[in-house]
């Protein structure tokens, strides 16, 4: 499952399993999920809506507590690992300046150091936001809000960032640009990322790897590395590679057979 | 590494005004001015067949009083000092019961917000006794409180409290849970939640409420002094209505109805001040 250009694991899931009760009985939403991600790569978990996709983010993340398995982190000195969350809307809070919104997560860790905001200040002017840093995210576009929000998420030094369908509720055109404005922010900061979408596209464009994940209960029906650059792809051509679509056909029908196969199931 | 500027969006620029749009401004602005000045001239209108009908005798003007009476009495018992330490008793007595009323629900909305299964134990009974009619409550307060200003403020308190409690906490309760997980992803505690996101997000509710429950505070005070009172605006409204001096009750009335917009604008300037939009 490892690939050969990131040699370091960072992250490792072993047989997890989540369930929860309802009145209808246990529901099992993770069943046996096990992969391990590098360190400085891109993950995508992709799969049907509904599919608990966003449970096993919620996992690493430490929100939820597995039934049964293990979650292991890698680290270099024993320290626990920051992990930041990006969610599918970007819950700006009007109330707040875009500075004020973007060093909440400081003020929360009560971690407003010198250094913090010095780093702060670096990514406003890096990213191009310095310029509305004192405006009211209600002045600003869908795309501008989704981009601080990643600046929030970054400003917490985060070892590891989890993508939950961040684009999902952006029209397709801001769509386009933001993912690739998050990519290369996230390449450029060196960061471990696993984004979760239903969107295909957008999984290959973005990932370095792409874990196909099944339904009900979920888990990993395949590992597809993306190898772009490996062939001599810029990123800039992806979308219109033979090899994106062929990337797309695959995960297509990996998806597609998982659908009739349940149909199947229901009928009979 | 490039941002396109596309994905940014730039913000809506104000061009140089043309012929046209000068026109739709002084249309606009002549609207406003025309809205305003119909105001005043069908009060001044009303006012004036008031004072007609009183001194043509179409109506009896001891019943019905008349403005010019009115006024005289405002002077006379302004001169007297004896008006305005009723109207300020009044506002006193309303100024505290709002105070209360907003503290305690505040409190208890905080509380619930906390302790949800506590919240969803006292529900049904807050929803009870906000629909009693309140007054009905006031002669059961007198007797255990006696008349007085005691008496006086917690019958304010009573017809808003109830409502505003309710209030309070089913908007906090309705914070989107994204907002919260937000917070958790980030580190934060539940405290951290309430005073980052729950409060600061339900500041529009808050003053909506206060705008609603300075008015219910003034209602319980007039019904209080209506009972209990020795002193204030309802006392004067009952008192002039026992010995028939008509014309004090109304000026208490007119008096009334010039307190509420005074507060009803001083809580709209509030609002604007805290909006969010700019």
């Amino acid at each position: 499952m490892s690939q050969n250009h990131h040699e370091k694991p960072f992250l490792r899931l072993d047989h997890l399993k989540f369930s929860y009760y309802s009145n209808l009985g246990e529901v099992t939403v993770l069943n046996d999920i096990n992969f391990t991600v590098e360190k400085g790569s891109f993950a995508a978990l992709v799969g049907p809506s509904g599919c608990g996709k966003s449970t096993i983010l919620s996992l690493i993340a430490g929100l939820l507590k597995p039934v049964d398995g293990f979650i292991t982190f890698y680290s270099d000195d024993f320290s626990a690992p920051r992990v930041g969350y990006m969610l599918q809307h970007d819950h700006l809070l009007e109330w707040r300046t875009v500075y004020q919104n973007i060093t909440l997560g400081l003020e929360i860790q009560k971690k407003k150091t010198k250094e913090n905001l010095e780093l702060v200040e670096n990514l406003l002017e890096k990213y191009h936001l310095s310029n509305v840093k004192n405006q009211k995210p209600s002045a600003l576009s869908g795309g501008m809000r989704q981009r601080i929000a990643l600046i929030r998420t970054l400003a917490i030094r985060p070892d590891l960032l989890l993508l939950d369908e961040p684009f999902s509720a952006l029209d397709y055109q801001t769509r386009l640009n933001v993912s690739k404005d998050v990519h290369d922010i996230i390449k450029s900061e060196q960061k471990t990322a696993i984004l979760v979408t239903h969107d295909i596209t957008e999984a290959i464009s973005m990932a370095d790897v792409v874990f196909v994940l099944t339904k009900s209960p979920c888990t990993i029906k395949d590992v597809i590395p993306i190898e772009f650059e490996a062939n001599g792809i810029q990123r800039e051509d992806i979308r219109k590679s033979s090899l994106f679509q062929e990337y797309f056909d695959k995960i297509w029908r990996e998806m597609q057979d998982e659908n009739t196969e349940k149909q199947l199931r229901q009928q009979y | 590494m490039k941002i396109r500027k596309n994905s940014c969006g730039s913000n809506i620029e104000a061009s140089a005004p043309t012929a046209g749009q000068k026109r739709f401004l002084r249309h606009q602005k002549l609207q406003k001015l025309y809205i305003f000045w119909s105001r005043i001239l069908i009060f001044a209108a009303f006012l004036m067949l008031w004072q007609v009908s009183a001194d043509m005798g179409w109506i009896d003007s001891f019943y019905f009083s008349s403005p010019i009476a009115i006024s005289k009495l405002f002077w006379h018992d302004i001169a007297d000092m004896s008006l305005l330490s009723h109207i300020g008793i009044t506002l006193l007595e309303s100024g505290i019961s709002f105070l209360l009323i907003i503290l305690f629900s505040l409190l208890t909305a905080t509380f619930f917000w906390f302790y949800p299964s506590l919240g969803k134990m006292f529900e049904p009974f807050l929803i009870v006794l906000n629909s009693l009619p309140k007054s009905a409550l006031a002669p059961l307060i007198i007797v255990w409180l006696g008349t007085g200003p005691r008496t006086i403020i917690l019958c304010g308190i009573s017809v808003g409290i109830f409502g505003c409690i309710l209030n309070l906490y089913q908007s906090f309760a309705q914070t989107d849970p994204e907002r919260l997980k937000l917070i958790e992803t980030l580190g934060g505690t539940k405290l951290q939640a309430f005073t980052k996101v729950v409060f600061p997000g339900n500041i529009p509710t808050f003053i909506s409420l206060s705008k609603v429950n300075i008015g219910l505070a003034l209602v319980g005070v007039i019904i209080g002094e209506f009972l209990a009172g020795r002193k204030g605006l309802g006392y004067l409204i009952i008192y002039g209505s026992q010995v028939f001096k008509l014309d004090m009750v109304i000026l208490s009335i007119v008096i009334l109805c010039v307190i509420a917009m005074v507060i009803y604008g001083l809580l709209n300037l509030l609002e604007k001040k805290i909006s969010y939009t700019e």
